[in-house]
């Protein structure tokens, strides 16, 4: 029997600005892909700073599906990119996937929006085990 | 005494939190919402910096990043 489950998150535009900042070095490169930096940048080549706060909310909330207590957020294995139609699309990859199989996870869908300084996103899903995550809940936070 | 690379990382984290003034090494950064899950990529950037040592974000312990103490246990000793 499988069981739903969704992750939300919420990311002020300003932290991007702080990411941005050429002062604290190319920190932005630890959270988004190749292909993620490519695509968060403007028709005029500017930094998307709401497209960049979107995708990293995005990616803490596939996190939050994964159960995954005690360990920090594998941003680079959890892509976020434009899917058919202009909505987002997950990619996982190396520690990200073998933890969605770990806590069963099926096909990952998220949608985000952004307003008034902040961007938030929601990721759903079903797990096939659910008892996995109900273990993990109550261990303690991470980062 | 602490070592200049642990003070580094200390000031990194009360300049992101002007209302603190001191950090204690035993307070835990994680649970006192002191780093976030943003911050957490800053403050390994931080550590690097300072130790001059390069950190596999896919092996990271972490309980190396709990506290000042174990911060520095782990990359300043």
């Amino acid at each position: 029997m499988s069981q739903p489950l969704i992750g939300v998150d919420l990311v002020p535009l300003a932290r991007v600005g702080e990411l941005l900042d050429p002062d604290i070095g190319p920190v932005l490169r630890r959270f988004l892909s190749t292909e993620e930096l490519a695509a968060s940048r403007t028709p005029d080549g500017a930094p998307d700073r709401a497209g960049i706060a979107g995708r990293l909310a995005a990616k803490e909330a596939v996190f939050k599906l994964l159960g995954a207590v005690g360990r920090p957020v594998p941003w680079q294995g959890i892509e976020v990119l434009r899917g058919p139609g202009g909505r987002p699309g997950v990619r996982l990859s190396g520690t990200a996937a073998e933890l969605a199989q770990h806590a069963g996870l099926g096909p990952i869908d998220v949608s985000i929006s952004h307003d008034a300084g902040f961007a938030i996103a929601v990721a759903a899903a079903t797990t096939s085990r659910p008892t996995h995550l109900a273990g993990s809940v109550t261990s303690k936070g991470m980062p | 005494m602490s070592s200049a690379g642990i003070d580094k990382v200390r000031d990194w984290i009360l300049g992101r939190h002007p209302e603190r003034t001191e950090l204690a090494a035993d307070v835990d950064l994680i649970e006192s919402r002191l780093v976030d899950s943003l911050a957490f990529v800053e403050l390994v950037y931080t550590i690097e910096d300072a130790a001059g040592v390069e950190i596999d974000f896919d092996a990271i312990d972490i309980e190396d990043f709990q506290t000042l103490a174990t911060i520095e246990k782990a990359f300043f000793a």
